[in-house]
């Protein structure tokens, strides 16, 4: 009895040690997923919930936040009753050749350096929200939070070719979306000349362009 | 301009359009990213194709925010743990 007791003391310990200190990880990662707080919530808590149930599968001293994120993938699948997606593209030279196009028309219009402009955040923010999975969560694995393509093949259950598909199609949604805002929120060359929306913040501004 | 569909554009510029990410991922192996870094080093349009592609992935790294969890929401997780017998010392 006083075996068990103290194995289970030892698991815990373990669990406040190593799990414990990712839920602020897991909650934004939980976030970026169902953008929506009480949803959040809910599955944060049954990610912690499932995480505990099988610590015995965790392996000690390993990535313990990959391993979280994974079960938290998991529950906001199951909560959204998401059949895996079975369809995979190869595309990624579709992809790059079309956000190639976009960028030369960005270039002709004044828009290319969009990027570049402080006041984009919340653009950003509203596009990816609009990216459809499997890309949205791939993009967010990767591009936000900093994760290694072999990484987001564990975490995601796919080969790593899917992911870098996943990725750049993406990317080329995310920019279409946010070329298409800049132009229409006035980012471009006429705009320039009207003094709107135009204002460079960055150590770039040399590259701005200069009305006449 | 930029088209990799245009017949006019060169080889080494349609390699920047369809591997500009692989590069910036740190995808590539070391002798096609010294090649790629090479034409990069001397193709202006090329190079501010590379620095558009690299703001972008700059833009979205900044969505990682340091915002922690509410702590509701902590008090919640700590709550079921302890309901299904999560007593640290």
């Amino acid at each position: 009895m006083q075996i068990a007791n103290n194995a289970f003391r030892d698991r815990d310990a373990a669990f406040e040690r190593e799990a414990i200190p990712w839920i602020d990880d897991v909650y934004r990662f939980a976030l970026s997923l169902t953008r929506d707080e009480a949803d959040a919530d809910d599955v944060v808590q049954d990610t912690f919930l499932r995480a505990y149930r099988s610590w015995h599968t965790y392996l000690p001293g390993s990535d313990c936040r990959r391993w979280l994120f994974t079960i938290c993938r998991n529950v906001f699948l199951r909560s959204r009753e998401r059949a895996r997606p079975t369809v995979e593209l190869d595309s990624t030279e579709v992809d790059a050749i079309a956000i190639g196009a976009v960028y030369s028309a960005a270039v002709r219009e004044g828009y290319d350096d969009v990027f570049a402009r402080l006041d984009l955040g919340p653009a950003i923010s509203a596009a990816l929200a609009k990216v459809p999975e499997p890309f949205r969560s791939t993009l967010i694995i990767v591009d936000v939070e900093d994760q290694s393509y072999e990484a987001a093949a564990e975490l995601l259950g796919v080969p790593i070719g899917t992911v870098r598909s996943r990725l750049f199609r993406g990317r080329r949604l995310m920019q279409e979306q946010l070329l298409t805002y800049a132009k229409d929120a006035g980012f471009g060359i006429g705009a320039a000349t009207s003094g709107a929306a135009t204002t460079c913040l960055t150590p770039t501004m040399k590259e701005c362009r200069q009305t006449a | 301009m930029f088209d990799a569909h245009d017949e006019g554009v060169p080889p080494d510029c349609v390699n920047v359009v369809l591997h500009v990410w692989d590069y910036l991922d740190g995808r590539m192996p070391p002798e096609a990213t010294l090649v790629f870094a090479a034409h990069l080093a001397h193709c202006g349009r090329c190079d501010r194709y590379r620095r558009f592609q690299q703001r972008f992935l700059d833009a979205l790294s900044l969505l990682r925010t340091r915002r922690g969890a509410p702590w509701s929401v902590k008090g919640r997780v700590l709550a079921s743990l302890s309901d299904a017998g999560y007593a640290p010392r």
